[in-house]
């Protein structure tokens, strides 16, 4: 299962990181390892984003009580201020029978700044499934524009079987709300797929920048994304006018994997902000994020 | 209210069913036609790994409910696809004539790891009369949300006008008991209303209030409109022990309406429990409330919960 990034919270001198970490759980000599994931963070100085200020001493956010969607993990998440209040909406995976995981989108706030967040409502998902969209919700992205909530998201579309090994297919989509808590999906695909018709599209993230909106994802093959290098993540990049019709153009992401090093093998899961003057971007390297997270900046447009 | 037992009316060890299923005849539901009427319910075969699936299957009587016509042993609805909410199992289904297509409202089942399963409600739609639905999509049109956690299943669905009303139930936690080895679920009976049968807004009130305890199990509810008043019949259990002993076991409940939404329960108005003797004699369960040719009858599950079969009873009054 993929491990996802983050987003930012600025504070007054400090740059909040939120990715999410992951526990071992249960491990033994003949059992399969399975992962339980948390959401954390980390704060980074200000005028030296590699400057680590400090990290979470806990996981920020509880995970769900016996059967809920968010039982087994509460990750990638996306944080978004909202007057007092601090809105956390996240991706919470339970497991299952016949294929190893689901997920939905949930949502948590905090009301001390950021370091503590609770479920909103009693153990149930903001966004679930509906007849097009069966299954696996996740790698939530909020903003708010101009009034309206906008929350871009991964949704499953398909499971197909790879040697007696579910994996699962899923496109980025989207959905509005005037108060973030009751959304109207749009229930179509926004990006075009480049790879093949069951290319994986997630973790959609938007921002506005000279006149336009722009879009970076994560894309990668259904079958073989995990040890085969030209099969894995990377980013892609779509603009768009209206948040509604994209252009996709992955020429234009301007990052792809190094040639040596932690980001060698794949990119993903990135995300965008500015900080005093600059565009930075963080994202995730080898192996989904196990190796940590690194920074670029935006040198030409 | 007195119901008049007319005993059990369909086994289902005694046909041959859809793919391997031999036994179980659960939550049974009407389509009235002119000249018979069409009982759905839930069957069961066993997987490969020794879990149980839920399959829709259907029984045609006539309209005395004296001779059965036909026993359907064709797919009515297949299971969802890997991965769907209705992956292993449909249980119940609610069937609905809407002007000139049937509609079919089920409760899809799949299966966890922490517990047994989670379910929701889909949305299929029929062209011939009943015998096969096909579905609106892989996914459910109504599912958990905020309030909601899980187990979202039993609609029963009444139009009045150009709005869908739907009275189903949610799981609000589930129980670890010394005395149980698994988990065990609670849910309570709510109301949600539609346009259009596919877009729900949920009330989220509980609309039926606890008689037991706060952990009540309600279920199945079944509404018809009689004398200008709403009634509700729907079971009701304790949320542990209930398999084995017969004083926790399901009992059938009732409530009234003139509204549609606010409930007023009075189960000692229900005329209708569990027998002496029999196949109704430890557990009454999943009723279904219709009329035909004037009449109105009750349909239900007896013991172990319809493994061998239903039964009817029409209102004395």
């Amino acid at each position: 299962m993929d491990e996802g990034v983050c987003s930012v919270r600025f504070g007054c001198c400090v740059q909040r990181l939120y990715p999410g970490c992951i526990f071992h759980v249960g491990r033994s000599r003949t059992a399969l390892a399975k992962y339980i994931s948390y959401q954390t963070y980390i704060d980074l100085k200000r005028d030296n984003l590699f400057e680590i200020l400090g990290t979470a001493p806990n996981p920020v956010l509880d995970l769900g009580v016996l059967g809920t969607f968010d039982e087994f993990g509460t990750n990638p998440s996306s944080v978004v201020e909202n007057g007092d209040e601090i809105r956390m909406y996240y991706c919470g995976w339970t497991r299952c029978e016949t294929v190893p995981f689901n997920s939905a989108i949930g949502l948590a706030r905090s009301l001390d700044g950021g370091n503590t967040f609770t479920k909103v409502g009693k153990g149930g998902p903001i966004l679930s499934y509906s007849p097009d969209e069966p299954f696996l919700l996740g790698s939530p992205k909020v903003k708010k524009i101009e009034g309206t909530w906008y929350l871009w998201y991964a949704a499953g579309s398909k499971w197909i079987t790879n040697n007696g090994r579910p994996e699962p297919v899923y496109k980025i989509r989207m959905a509005t709300s005037a108060d973030g808590i009751n959304w109207v999906k749009a229930n179509r695909n926004l990006i075009e797929n480049k790879l093949e018709e069951d290319e994986c599209q997630a973790s959609a993230d938007v921002f506005y920048f000279n006149n336009s909106f722009h879009m970076f994802f994560s894309y990668r093959y259904s079958i073989g994304y995990r040890f085969e290098k030209d099969k894995g993540y990377r980013i892609g990049y779509a603009s768009s006018n209206d948040l509604i019709n994209w252009s996709r153009d992955d020429a234009k992401a301007g990052i792809d994997v190094s040639e040596e090093g932690w980001d060698s093998e794949m990119i993903s899961y990135s995300y965008v902000f500015r900080l005093d003057n600059e565009l930075y971007m963080i994202y995730q390297g080898n192996n989904f994020g196990k190796t940590g997270l690194g920074l670029a900046i935006l040198e030409s447009f | 209210m007195k119901w008049k037992k007319l005993g059990k009316i369909f086994d289902p060890t005694e046909y041959k069913l859809v793919g391997n299923c031999g036994e179980f005849a659960q939550s049974p539901q009407t389509l009235v036609f002119d000249d018979f009427v069409r009982i759905y319910f839930s069957t069961r075969e066993k997987d490969a790994s020794g879990k149980y699936l839920s399959h829709i299957s259907f029984v045609d009587f006539d309209k005395k409910f004296k001779k059965i016509l036909n026993v359907s042993t064709e797919s009515v609805i297949p299971l969802g696809k890997l991965g769907c909410f209705d992956e292993h199992g449909i249980f119940p289904i609610n069937v609905l004539k809407d002007d000139d297509r049937i509609l079919a409202f089920t409760t899809g089942w799949n299966r966890r790891v922490s517990v047994s399963a989670d379910a929701s409600i889909g949305l299929a739609v029929s062209n011939n009369d009943g015998l096969t639905f096909k579905k609106v999509g892989d996914g459910p049109v109504l599912t958990s949300s905020l309030n909601e956690p899980f187990l979202v299943g039993d609609a029963f669905v009444m139009k009045t006008g150009n709005t869908y009303h739907m009275w189903y139930i949610y799981g609000c936690r589930w129980i670890k008991d010394v005395h149980e080895s698994e988990p065990q679920r609670v849910y309570k009976i709510v109301y949600a209303k539609s346009p259009d049968a596919v877009n729900w807004e949920k009330e989220g009130r509980h609309i039926i209030s606890d008689k037991l305890n706060k952990d009540e199990c309600q279920a199945l509810p079944t509404v018809v409109k009689y004398d200008n008043i709403f009634h509700m019949f729907f079971c009701y259990r304790h949320a542990t022990g209930f398999r084995k002993n017969k004083d926790r076991g399901y009992r059938i409940g009732y409530a009234f309406s003139t509204d549609m939404k606010n409930w007023t329960r009075n189960d000692e108005a229900c005329g209708i429990d569990i027998s002496e003797s029999g196949w109704d004699s430890d557990m009454v369960c999943y009723p279904h409330v219709f009329t035909c040719d004037d009449k109105l009858y009750l349909l239900y599950n007896g013991n172990e919960f319809g493994r061998l079969g239903f039964g009817l009873a029409e209102l004395e009054k």
